[in-house]
C-alpha cells in the first residue's frame, strides 16, 4: 500500500516550540479545533497534546511561499527548520492487514432553521460548548455567552438534533449525545451551581456502565429533563435571550422557557473520506452510511473484504469504552491472522478456464471484492485468496469460462429440472440467496407460518449467482411462475453483488416481454433472514400468480424461450494467430 | 450536482406505474410505493426511429 505523508514544512526534528515563529506570522485565521471560537496563525501547533509537539506550516494560509512575500517565519527560526520546499512523501508498505479507523463527522445543524443556530449567536453546539467550558479552550474555561461575554444563568440542552430524525435523512441513534449531555449538565453544576439547566428530549438512553447513576446524579444536582422537543426558538433582539416552546409530551403541556443560551447537541455523521476508503478497499455501507461488518453478531469486527477489520465510529455511533473494545478485538483479529503463518480460503470460489475466457473482462467488473484481475488481451485470472464466492462473475460470463465449486452452471441447471420435472404446472420456482431469503424461510418455518406448499427453492450463495440462463431454463422447463430473492440493499454479504441480480433482472423482464411472455410472472423480492413474514406473504401473492397462468401460456412461454443455436466465442486477435 | 432524471417504473407484482426522481449513480433499493414488492421494472424510454 501507498501511504502520503503530507509536507508539514516544519522539521519536527529540529522544532522546539519556541513559538517565535507564530507571534511574528502576520496572518490570522480560524482556530478550527477551538471550533472557531479563537484564532491561530498559519504556522501553529494543531491543539495542545499535539504530537510530536512541533508546529506545522499550513501553506494554504501561508503569503511566503506565493511568491516569496513574507518569510518572516523562517527569518526567526533560531534553529532553520523551516523549509518552503518541503514535499509530500509516498512511502510504500507491504501489509497483510489493514484496520480502518477513519472516525466520524459532527452534524451541521445549519439545515435545521428551526433552532435557529445560524440566526441567533448564543445558540451553539455541543462541540462549541465542549471548548468553552475546557481550561485549555478559547475563555480559559469561563464559560460565557458569545454575545456579550457575560455568564449565562439558565441553559437549554436540545437533544437529537441531526439523529433520530428520518426528515433529514439520519433516522439511527447517534449513542453518545444523551450521556454527553448529562456530563454538560454535571460540569455545570460543579463550575456554576447557580446554574439553572434545562434539557428537552425525546429519549434518555443511559444504558452503559454507571450512565444511569450519572443521569441521576445530573437530576439530583437540580437539572430539569422536559420530554419534548422545541419546535421553534425566537430571540429578543435587546436581552439576546432565547424563549423555547415546546410541547412537554409528559404534562401534555405546552410550554415557553426564556433561556439565556441553547446547546445543540449534534448528532454524528458518517466521515466525509468514507467513499474514498470504500472505493480502495471495498467496503460496504449501511443504510445509514457508515462501514458494514461482515457479519453483526459473529464479525462484528471484520470488513467483508478479508484482511481488512474496524475499530472504532467508522462502522457505527459508539462511545470511547466501546471504541475501546473493539480496537482490542481488531488488534486480535489482525494479529491472528498475521501470526497464523498461512490463512484458509472459501471451499467456494470461481476458476476461470484459460481456454474458454474471450478476455472480455466484465467478470473483473462485477467482481464486489475485486477478486479478478484482467488485463487487456490476457484471460481473466481469479485471486482465490479474496473471492468470497458470490457467483456474481460466473453468471455473468456469457461463454461458460467461470465455474462456480460447489454451485457450478450445470448443477444448478440440474437442480431446476429435476424440480420441474413432474407436474411444473403446479410448482412456483424460487431462488433464494444463503444468507437472507433462504434463512427467511426457515424463518416462517420455525414460526409455523402458514403459506401455500406449492414453492419449490433453490439455495444459491447469492442472488447474484442466478444466472439469466437459468430462470430462462425454469420457464423452459414449464414453471408457471419464478421468484428471485436475496437479501435487502444494506445487508448483501457479498458488499453490493445483489446489484447484479437487479440489471439481471431487468434484462429478464425486457427479454420476457419481447418474446411475448407476461413479465409478472418473474418476481424479485429482497427477504432477510428475520423477515418469516414477508415470505410467507410473497409465497402467498406467488401462488395468486401461479393460479393465473394456464397451460396454454405454459405451452406458448417454452416455445418462445427456445434457446437460440449457441454463438462461438469470439477469440481474440492474441489467441487466433496463436491458434494459426 | 449529479444529473437527475424522471424516469417511469412499473410495479411486476400490482401493476402500479409511477415515476420517480433518479439520480446519476444513485445505490437506492426500489419498493413499490402501493404494495412494497421490490419487483420494480425500470422501464426505458423507447429512442424515437430513425428516419
Amino acid at each position: 500500500m501507498k501511504i502520503r505523508k503530507k509536507a508539514r514544512y516544519v522539521d519536527p526534528g529540529l522544532c522546539n516550540a519556541c513559538e517565535e515563529c507564530a507571534k511574528v506570522c502576520p496572518v490570522v485565521k480560524p482556530d478550527e479545533f477551538q471550533m472557531g471560537l479563537s484564532s491561530r496563525k498559519a504556522i501553529y501547533i494543531p491543539f495542545p497534546q499535539a504530537v510530536p509537539c512541533s508546529y506545522i506550516l499550513n501553506m494554504d494560509d501561508c503569503l511566503g511561499n506565493n511568491p516569496i512575500a513574507c518569510g518572516k517565519c523562517a527569518d526567526v527560526c533560531e534553529k532553520k527548520a523551516i523549509d518552503y520546499d518541503d514535499q509530500d512523501e509516498i512511502i510504500e508498505r507491504e501489509v497483510g492487514a489493514i484496520i480502518v479507523a477513519i472516525g466520524m463527522d459532527v452534524y451541521d445543524p445549519t439545515e435545521m432553521d428551526e433552532y435557529g443556530y445560524t440566526r441567533f449567536e448564543n445558540v451553539i453546539t455541543s462541540m462549541e460548548f465542549e471548548r468553552l467550558i475546557c481550561a485549555g479552550g478559547p475563555t480559559a474555561g469561563h464559560f460565557v455567552r458569545p454575545s456579550d461575554h457575560e455568564r449565562p444563568k439558565r441553559i437549554g440542552f436540545i437533544q437529537c438534533v441531526g439523529s433520530r430524525n428520518p426528515k433529514i435523512g439520519r433516522p439511527y441513534c447517534s449513542n453518545i449525545c444523551c450521556m454527553n449531555t448529562v456530563k454538560d449538565t454535571l460540569l455545570l453544576a460543579d463550575h456554576y451551581p447557580d446554574t439553572d439547566n434545562y434539557v428537552f428530549y425525546q429519549d434518555i438512553r443511559a444504558f452503559g456502565k454507571s450512565f444511569e447513576d450519572m443521569f441521576q446524579r445530573s437530576k439530583e444536582a437540580g437539572t430539569k429533563f422536559i420530554r419534548g422537543l422545541p419546535g421553534d426558538i425566537e430571540e429578543d433582539p435587546e436581552t439576546r435571550k432565547l424563549t423555547i416552546t415546546v410541547e412537554n409530551t409528559t404534562s401534555g403541556r405546552l410550554e415557553r422557557h426564556e433561556l439565556d443560551m441553547v446547546v445543540l447537541s449534534v448528532g454524528v455523521v458518517p466521515p466525509k473520506d468514507r467513499d474514498k476508503v470504500s472505493g480502495l478497499l471495498t467496503l460496504s455501507k449501511t443504510s445509514d452510511g457508515f462501514f458494514m461488518e461482515s457479519h453483526p453478531k459473529l464479525k462484528p469486527v471484520d470488513a467483508p473484504t478479508r484482511g481488512v477489520f474496524f475499530a472504532g465510529f467508522c462502522e457505527a455511533p459508539k462511545d470511547i469504552k466501546d471504541s475501546v473494545c473493539q480496537a482490542g478485538a481488531t488488534a486480535s483479529r489482525a494479529g491472528a491472522l498475521l501470526n497464523a503463518g498461512e490463512i484458509s480460503v472459501e471451499a467456494i470460489t470461481s476458476r476461470i478456464d484459460e481456454e474458454a475466457c474471450t478476455q472480455c473482462g466484465l467478470c473483473a467488473a462485477v467482481c464486489p471484492y475485486g477478486a479478478i484481475i484482467w488485463r487487456k488481451g490476457e484471460p481473466a485470472v481469479v485471486v482465490e485468496a479474496a473471492c468470497a464466492g458470490c457467483g456474481a462473475c460466473g453468471a455473468t460470463c456469457q461463454f461458460g469460462a467461470i465455474t462456480m465449486r460447489h454451485f457450478t452452471d450445470e448443477q444448478l441447471i440440474a437442480q431446476v429440472r429435476a424440480v420441474l420435472a413432474e407436474n411444473p404446472q403446479d410448482k412456483v420456482f424460487v431462488f433464494a440467496c444463503n444468507w437472507c431469503s433462504y434463512a427467511g424461510g426457515d424463518m416462517a418455518g420455525i414460526s409455523r407460518m402458514q403459506y401455500p406448499t406449492t414453492n419449490r427453492v433453490i439455495r444459491t450463495m447469492c442472488s447474484a449467482r442466478v444466472s439469466e440462463e437459468m430462470v430462462l431454463e425454469a420457464f423452459r422447463c414449464g414453471a408457471p411462475a419464478v421468484l428471485v430473492s436475496g437479501c435487502h440493499y444494506a445487508d448483501c454479504h457479498y458488499i453490493n453483488a445483489n446489484r447484479q441480480t437487479v440489471k439481471r433482472m431487468q434484462r429478464l423482464w425486457n427479454k420476457l416481454d419481447k418474446a411475448g411472455v407476461r413479465p409478472e410472472r418473474l418476481q424479485l423480492e429482497w427477504i432477510s433472514a428475520a423477515e418469516g413474514q414477508k415470505f410467507a406473504k410473497v409465497m402467498r401473492q406467488m401462488e395468486e400468480i401461479r393460479e393465473t397462468v394456464t397451460m396454454e401460456e405454459i405451452e406458448h412461454t417454452k416455445q418462445a424461450l427456445k434457446p437460440k443455436p449457441k454463438k462461438k466465442a469470439p477469440k481474440s486477435k492474441e489467441a487466433a494467430a496463436a491458434a494459426s | 450536482m449529479a444529473e437527475v432524471t424522471t424516469e417511469t417504473f412499473r410495479c411486476m407484482m400490482c401493476g402500479h406505474e409511477y415515476q420517480e426522481k433518479v439520480e446519476k449513480g444513485e445505490d437506492k433499493e426500489r419498493s413499490c410505493p402501493k404494495c412494497r414488492s421490490n419487483s420494480i421494472w425500470h422501464l426505458k424510454k423507447k429512442r424515437p426511429a430513425k428516419e
